[in-house]
């Protein structure tokens, strides 16, 4: 029987005898190339993996990310160039002038198909269990690129698996592809340096520092850009196979940045929130607070129904019946609630005059809450607003910031003015002074955030609150009005830059939650606001007529990464 | 005509390290010669017209690696001095370092002078303590001389040589690889171009010599390029220094004109083969990395370009021989643990070629083998082979694939047999 023979390395295209077809022009910083037969003008220093994305081409690669440095490691972006006798790696390889690149002739097959059987015949193959199956690259491209079959028999290298390498972070030394992302993300992103490689050949594993943890602000992003399931986001793991999330565009609510995301949702709950490549906005990466922003909506005790609450022996609302929020506390119908709200404000104004009637508003909510609050208190003919500040930590020289308000330039937009701290204390002083004696109180919990003390809110004659949780100062409230929650509603934010971008409601409110804009309405249609507005678009189109810094905008426009303000 | 031994003239002789002995032996008189009278650019143009090609494996022509550099001097450049001598089977710079340091350390800084350096950096085998001692004994000599240091010999050029120790990776012999491991990092190659010519140590020009090759300088410049151009043959001129181990009577490093047949080199200066009953089966005439030679191939002249058309490579003139005891098999499991472990990690087909080689190897010598066993080394091995980061790809794809090739049969009857047929030495424990 004859010996089957290998199949020799195809050998490189020969040089076309016809001369190749005409190249553009090129600019002086330009430089005009061919790939595979097609011409292409790039930028001087441009790589031939970036200008083949131009054409809409895939150069399959792992180690290669465009917000890290060049590692060339993967092999896997092995193109063949015209005249060089190797082949080269499209992500280091700098696009020249008159260059003629093949991605898809036999030779670039047979060593993709080869790194492909390389990078397997150590890795477990455990993809059944791994949670990056679904969106791994070894599966993309093995499917892509490979032959479907190892002609490894031998034993695989052993690693270990499940290290939590860090507090939210857990490695696999067998999934590992050596890539070094994640390493050059500590490097040159978080610049954290927690991460190094260690050991030698197949040995070689992913690992920190001695004395050192996976333990930065960022960390989250290591998992995101690893290609293959060897970095695990911990509170995801086991959680949901991915084929089954449905990726929302969103902002992420945790500070003033607005990082553009992707909320993970399945079965009506958000599984993980990732970061969406927005160059004007986080670059590629977000921080693991902002990861973790969801977990509210399923921790934290919601306000889900309209509640209103009595003194003992007062005559309370026929259907009132008894609710969760305590003593006193009613449960009643939203129309009731509105009702009854807009009557204790009316009526405290009347005994001591408008300028005892406050309010106090979150830059924590929408464009679209914030301008309907704006309507809602104008037609109270309330004029005292005040915008908490929220701060902690300190900027950080990539995305976090200290103010942990993500719209408090959409509070400025909307007229409601900046966060202010000087402000929040007069209106305490007016509380205890007991100048004030109503108060509208839309996303915020002066009395559990120390802004006031909290039996200064008993001797109010009006306190009517909006808010998506069960807050101390919701639960003093003689009418409290349930809302939604970050991430249950459409709407439009205005980072610290002056980024307008949308967000978009991933998951839906419990209960009886409404957007706080369609609470406002109703409570200024009881002062008698005009208006039709149905749909939060129809609120930030006015908005956008109203207020120059959004003049021309519409939820259309702002697209997925949005369009800075103009600011005047 | 007897051949007039340059490289190792001082090696035999006692103390030879010492700077007074190498002063009596004529030692730093090129060095007189060039800052008294030559320009830097006359000597990059005599080592230029001398041939010499680089010892260190590639046989590149040293004096076009220094005219690599930019002409613009806004960066500081650096001479980097592999002496990370780390191929099995050579050790030829070892035994310059050791016993004629000075003759080093005269080629530096007359190749420093040259292009324009005035940090020299000795990155040496982290193994080689005691030649890291010596050298480091030159250098202080070399200094008290003033034969380094600010104006050297009133010259007003001024040079800094400093030595580094290794740390045993065998990677760091590779030029990219040695500048990471000086810079004090990781020891893994770095993807080229840029080239250390433009871009090397500390993101400076650099140009990295091999200790052999810089040894030959001091030469040029005191008998000129042409007297140094006659020795050896057509553009592989120069003497050269042979190792030779394995099955042989003297092993040991010779020294003769580029050129010289392996068999001379085998039979005269190592005495011949080891055992007289058991005669040549194979020779590696370059060292471990490079092709092997079956016995009736033998019969090649040692320089760059013979070797080369006889379908292997001068490399580091690592000779190893190997007489009709040897198991191919086994050698080349041997060499294979070898590449495995020395392996950086860093790019994907060298990371699990050489362990996949290994694991196959292991199987066939112990009687495990299967019969597509041999292709299937011969596939991985192409596709190894030009599709890594450095030349560790080829290092370890070429024994594969010359021993598979030469030796098919020997591979097939470790199949048939189930075993061995010599044993199985090769397999420990």
């Amino acid at each position: 029987m004859p010996e089957p023979t290998p199949p020799a390395p195809p050998a490189p295209a020969a040089t076309a005898a016809a001369p190749p077809p005409d190249l553009p022009a090129a600019g002086p910083d330009e430089v005009a190339l061919l790939i595979d037969d097609r011409p292409v003008v790039v930028k001087k220093g441009t790589t031939v993996l970036q200008a083949a994305e131009r054409l809409g081409a895939t150069i399959p690669h792992y180690c290669y990310h465009p917000g890290l440095s060049i590692a060339g490691n993967c092999r896997m972006c092995l193109i063949e160039i015209e005249k060089m006798p190797k082949l080269q790696i499209g992500c280091a390889t700098q696009a020249t002038q008159g260059m003629i690149v093949r991605t898809a002739n036999q030779r670039v097959k047979w060593a993709r198909e080869s790194m492909m059987e390389f990078l397997l015949i150590n890795h477990p193959l455990d993809c059944p269990i791994c949670d990056q199956a679904g969106e791994c690259r070894l599966q993309q491209y093995a499917a892509a690129y490979g032959k479907g079959a190892s002609r490894f028999v031998e034993e695989k290298i052993h690693n270990d698996k499940g290290v939590p390498i860090g507090p939210r972070v857990v490695f696999d030394g067998e999934r590992c592809i050596k890539c070094t992302r994640c390493i050059r993300f500590c490097d040159e992103v978080s610049k954290t340096h927690e991460l190094g490689l260690f050991e030698r050949g197949g040995h070689a594993i992913i690992g920190t520092f001695p004395g050192k943890a996976l333990d930065n602000a960022y960390s989250g992003n290591t998992v995101d850009i690893c290609p293959v399931g060897a970095l695990t986001w911990k509170p995801f793991r086991f959680r949901a196979r991915v084929w089954f999330l449905r990726n929302v565009p969103s902002v992420c609510t945790g500070c003033a940045r607005g990082c553009s995301v992707d909320l993970a949702v399945y079965d009506h709950r958000i599984h993980r929130i990732t970061p969406r490549a927005n160059p004007a906005v986080n670059g590629y990466w977000m921080c693991d607070l902002g990861r973790q922003t969801y977990e509210a909506l399923d921790d934290r005790p919601r306000l889900e129904r309209a509640e209103a609450r009595v003194a003992p022996g007062a005559p309370g609302p026929a259907a009132a019946s008894a609710v969760p929020g305590g003593a006193g506390a009613m449960r009643i119908t939203p129309a009731e609630a509105v009702d009854r709200a807009a009557a204790l404000l009316r009526e405290t104004a009347a005994r001591h005059g408008a300028a005892s009637v406050a309010a106090i508003v979150s830059a924590r909510l929408t464009i679209e809450d914030l301008f309907m609050a704006r309507q809602a208190l104008r037609a109270m003919g309330v004029t005292r607003v005040v915008v908490p500040p929220h701060e902690s930590g300190a900027d950080d020289d990539l995305l976090l910031r200290r103010d942990k308000t993500p719209n408090a330039r959409g509070a400025a937009i909307a007229g409601l003015g900046r966060p202010d701290a000087a402000a929040v204390a007069r209106l305490a002083g007016d509380l205890a002074s007991g100048a004030v004696k109503g108060l509208l109180v839309v996303g915020e919990d002066p009395a559990g955030d120390g802004m006031v003390k909290p039996d200064l809110l008993a001797g109010l004659e009006a306190l009517v609150v909006i808010d998506a949780w069960r807050t101390a100062t919701a639960a003093a409230a003689h009418v409290a009005l349930p809302a939604t929650a970050p991430y249950e509603a459409d709407g439009v934010m205005v980072n610290f830059a002056g980024r307008v971008q949308r967000l978009r409601r991933g998951v839906p409110a419990p209960g009886l939650a409404e957007p706080g804009w369609r609470w406002l309405r109703e409570l200024g249609r009881r002062f008698g606001l005009a208006g039709t507005w149905n749909a939060a678009t129809q609120v930030f189109d006015q908005a956008a007529a109203e207020c120059p810094p959004l003049a021309g905008m519409s939820y259309r426009s702002l697209g997925a990464t949005g369009a800075p303000a103009k600011e005047a | 005509m007897a051949y007039e031994k340059l490289l190792l003239k001082n090696v035999g002789r006692e103390n030879s390290h010492t700077l007074d002995v190498s002063l009596k032996a004529g030692g730093y008189q090129a060095l007189r010669k060039a800052l008294s009278g030559m320009t830097p650019d006359a000597l990059l143009e005599e080592v230029k017209a001398s041939g010499l090609r680089g010892r260190g494996g590639a046989g590149f022509p040293t004096g076009m690696k220094w005219s690599f550099l930019p002409k613009t001097k806004d960066k500081p450049r650096y001479l980097c001095i592999n002496a990370d001598e780390s191929e099995p089977g050579t050790f030829k710079d070892r035994l310059l370092i050791e016993r004629d340091p000075h003759l080093v350390l005269e080629g530096i800084i007359l190749s420093s002078f040259a292009i324009d350096c005035h940090t020299a950096f000795f990155y040496i085998r982290g193994e080689f303590q005691k030649g890291c001692r010596i050298f480091d004994q030159a250098i202080a000599e070399a200094y008290a001389k003033g034969f380094l240091g600010k104006n050297i010999l009133g010259s007003g050029y001024d040079l800094d040589v400093l030595t580094y120790r290794g740390a045993g990776a065998y990677i760091c012999g590779e030029e990219t690889a040695l500048l990471e491991s000086l810079e004090g990092k990781r020891g893994l190659p770095r993807i080229k171009p840029p080239f250390p010519a433009i871009v090397g140590l500390y993101g400076c020009p650099t140009i990295i010599n091999n200790v052999e090759t810089l040894a030959n300088v001091p030469f040029i410049v005191e008998r000129g390029a042409a007297w140094y151009a006659g020795i050896g043959r057509p553009k592989n001129t120069g003497p050269k220094l042979f190792c030779l181990s394995g099955h042989v009577k003297n092993p040991g490093v010779f020294e003769a004109p580029l050129g010289i047949p392996f068999l001379e080199l085998l039979n005269e200066h190592a005495g011949g083969m080891l055992h007289p009953d058991r005669p040549l089966k194979a020779a590696v005439p370059g060292g471990s990395s490079m092709k092997i030679l079956p016995a009736n191939r033998c019969d090649v002249l040692l320089d760059f370009d013979s070797l080369a058309a006889a379908g292997t490579m001068l490399g580091s003139a690592g000779g190893m021989v190997m007489d009709s005891s040897t198991c191919i098999v086994g050698a080349l499991l041997n060499l294979a643990e070898f590449y495995e472990h020395e392996s950086c990690g860093q790019c994907t087909p060298c990371r699990e070629g050489t362990g996949w080689f290994t694991k196959i190897l292991h199987r066939l010598e112990t009687g495990h083998g299967r019969r597509e066993d041999p292709d299937l080394l011969l596939d991985v091995a192409r596709r190894v082979e030009g599709n890594t980061i450095c030349p560790f790809g080829e290092a370890v794809a070429w024994p594969v694939q010359s021993y598979v090739t030469e030796f098919k049969s020997e591979f097939d009857d470790h199949v048939t047999k189930g075993a061995c047929p010599f044993g199985g030495a090769a397999v420990q424990g």
